[in-house]
């Protein structure tokens, strides 16, 4: 599984790939952190890290499904998910072991950003407790959305299609926030609830406050599961119905 | 050991591999023969375990593809139609790869590497991008990847195709060499590949086995054993009136001119033990013989056969249940 995982950090990093997302990250994060420096109100110097989060979901969660778009279908296209296949490693090893590779590029794109948050706190104070959930809040529903496009990706056996499928996918999950907020769900207290328990931005909100809630790790956690089982049942159904 | 047991693959509803069964014994070389859309590249997906099997069992050394996926997937080296090769990757990371896929332990990858690389001479294309590489290279880094992990059955799909002559030749003796210690089974529709390389075949149309033997066999049992080539020298005209008169032979045809009085007959004979007789019938006659031999099919001719018998008979057995199907059909 190590030499899978290997070749995947390989596949990422022997070619620009993953240094152009990286820098495409870094580049909104900046976008954003001048922003939100430019708006501070002029009496009281205070700006949020987890603000920043919250207010570019949309462009951040749209270089996930970039990141994704190839782990599967690439196999598909170069005919090489015959040597995945016929080795001795089952397919669910096969799926963790790259998605432990995307998380790993999706982590260090993280780790990328904390330049800001140690520059600001060699000049400022920093609320360690609200940056250590956001950062930990954002990387959780990464990992969701990593699950989701690997198996977009999987399903598809189209790289494009899959990174097109997945933008739309995931800032509709961003939407479930605001379909829950319009007037016509608050009118029924059940279809309010069930929304917001789905709803991943809501859950950030707690994060971001400094706020660890073992029901919303158990959340992200599960909802990762349940799509990677996915993906290991979609693997393994196109094979049996192979033609 | 190999042993497949009644395998057979849908694809929807269409049936592809029709519960077929054969087995494959050590140190065996099986030749895998059929036209395109026969099964073939279907079932060795399924021996390999690419493809799970609608019904039926393969056993790969005693265990079970499906059931024991991983120990039987230890013990294959595959190489299908297409290598599956990473254009990204370099010949030597690409091998390194693999052999750590396959569960090589690390201290010997490098050196397992090195040497299948050696025994499919790429050695000087270590350094090279697979994409850069032509398609008899590709082939034959797929082929050293098979290698890797020191499998003991080999399932090669076309391993030669896109190869030059020359390749062509390294790697049938390759081939032989291998089967010392490894059981293989190939696939190919080039005849005269097969019938240079293995002892066995399995000719497969249309996803059912139409025949099983040793290349000898088929060639024999399958030729006209009772047709005789002959070469005399004469007049044409009296050779073949003589040797119509002889009993037991039922047809002379096929004359050909070799050139001055010097004539080929093709005979159909209703028993070998007429061929003394044909000889001093003619000699008696002042005909003298040139050459004589019991003619035999070659493998091509054989598959071609084979293909051209069950065409006939599924042909037969079609207008049969149209018969049975239609009871106003008269005959006429």
């Amino acid at each position: 599984m190590f030499s899978l995982y290997k070749k995947e950090m390989q596949s990422y990093f022997f070619s620009p790939f993953a240094y152009v997302l990286i820098a495409l990250f870094m580049l909104i994060f900046s976008f954003a952190f001048v922003t939100s420096i430019a708006s501070i109100d002029s009496n009281v110097l205070k700006f949020s890290f987890p603000g920043i989060f919250y207010d570019n979901f949309f462009f951040f969660i749209f270089i996930i499904p970039i990141l994704t778009m190839r782990s599967f279908a690439d196999e598909r296209r170069g005919n090489t998910e015959v040597l995945l296949l016929t080795s001795p490693l089952s397919v669910g090893k096969i799926v963790m072991a790259k998605f432990l590779a995307v998380l790993t590029v999706f982590a260090i794109m993280m780790l990328a950003t904390l330049f800001f948050p140690i520059y600001i706190c060699c000049i400022g104070k920093i609320m360690w407790s609200s940056l250590i959930c956001a950062y930990l809040g954002f990387f959780l529903w990464g990992m969701v959305c990593i699950a989701i496009g690997m198996l977009l990706s999987s399903l598809t056996g189209n790289a494009i299609i899959s990174a097109i499928l997945g933008e739309i996918i995931m800032e509709g999950t961003l939407l479930v926030d605001q379909i829950g907020g319009s007037a016509l769900v608050n009118a029924y207290p059940y279809l309010n609830s069930a929304i917001s328990w789905i709803s991943m931005q809501r859950r950030f909100v707690y994060f971001s406050q400094g706020m660890f809630r073992l029901e919303d790790l158990i959340f992200f956690l599960s909802a990762t599961a349940v799509v990677i089982c996915w993906n290991i049942i979609a693997i393994e159904k196109r094979r049996w119905s192979h033609s | 050991m190999v042993e497949i047991k009644n395998l057979s693959k849908y694809y929807g509803r269409n049936l592809a591999v029709k519960g077929i069964s054969f087995d494959i014994q050590d140190h065996e070389i099986l030749g895998f023969l059929g036209p395109n859309g026969a099964g073939k590249s279907t079932t060795m997906n399924m021996i390999a375990g690419y493809l799970p099997s609608s019904n039926g069992t393969v056993t790969i050394n005693g265990f079970d593809i499906t059931e024991q996926a991983s120990e039987a997937k230890k013990c294959i080296g595959y190489l299908p139609e297409i290598p599956p090769v990473y254009p990204d990757m370099r010949v030597e990371e690409y091998l390194l790869f693999v052999a750590g896929l396959k569960g090589v332990p690390r201290a010997e990858r490098k050196k397992q590497v090195q040497s299948s690389m050696q025994r499919l001479h790429i050695e000087d294309m270590h350094r090279r991008l697979i994409r850069n590489l032509s398609k008899g290279y590709k082939q034959r880094v797929g082929f050293a990847q098979a290698l890797l992990g020191d499998p003991k059955i080999l399932i090669l799909d076309e391993p030669t195709v896109g190869l030059d002559p020359t390749q062509v030749m390294e790697v049938r003796n390759l081939i032989l060499e291998l089967k010392q210690d490894h059981s293989i089974i190939f696939s190919s529709h080039i005849l005269a590949e097969v019938s240079a390389v293995c002892e066995r075949v399995v000719i497969i149309n249309k996803g059912e086995i139409i025949a099983i033997d040793t290349i000898d066999n088929l060639e024999r049992n399958l030729t006209a054993d009772t047709v005789l080539h002959l070469t005399a020298e004469g007049d044409k005209d009296k050779i073949s009136r003589l040797l119509k008169d002889i009993q037991g032979v039922s047809s002379v045809s096929d004359i050909k001119e070799l050139g001055e009085n010097r004539c080929s007959y093709q005979i159909e004979l209703k028993n070998e033990s007429v061929r003394n007789e044909i000889i001093s019938v003619l000699l008696n006659n002042q005909c003298s013989i040139v050459e004589m031999h019991l003619a035999q099919l070659n493998l091509e001719q054989v598959f071609l056969k084979l293909i051209q018998e069950k065409k006939k008979s599924s042909l037969e057995q079609l207008i049969d249940e149209t018969k049975q199907d239609n009871p106003y059909h008269q005959e006429d």
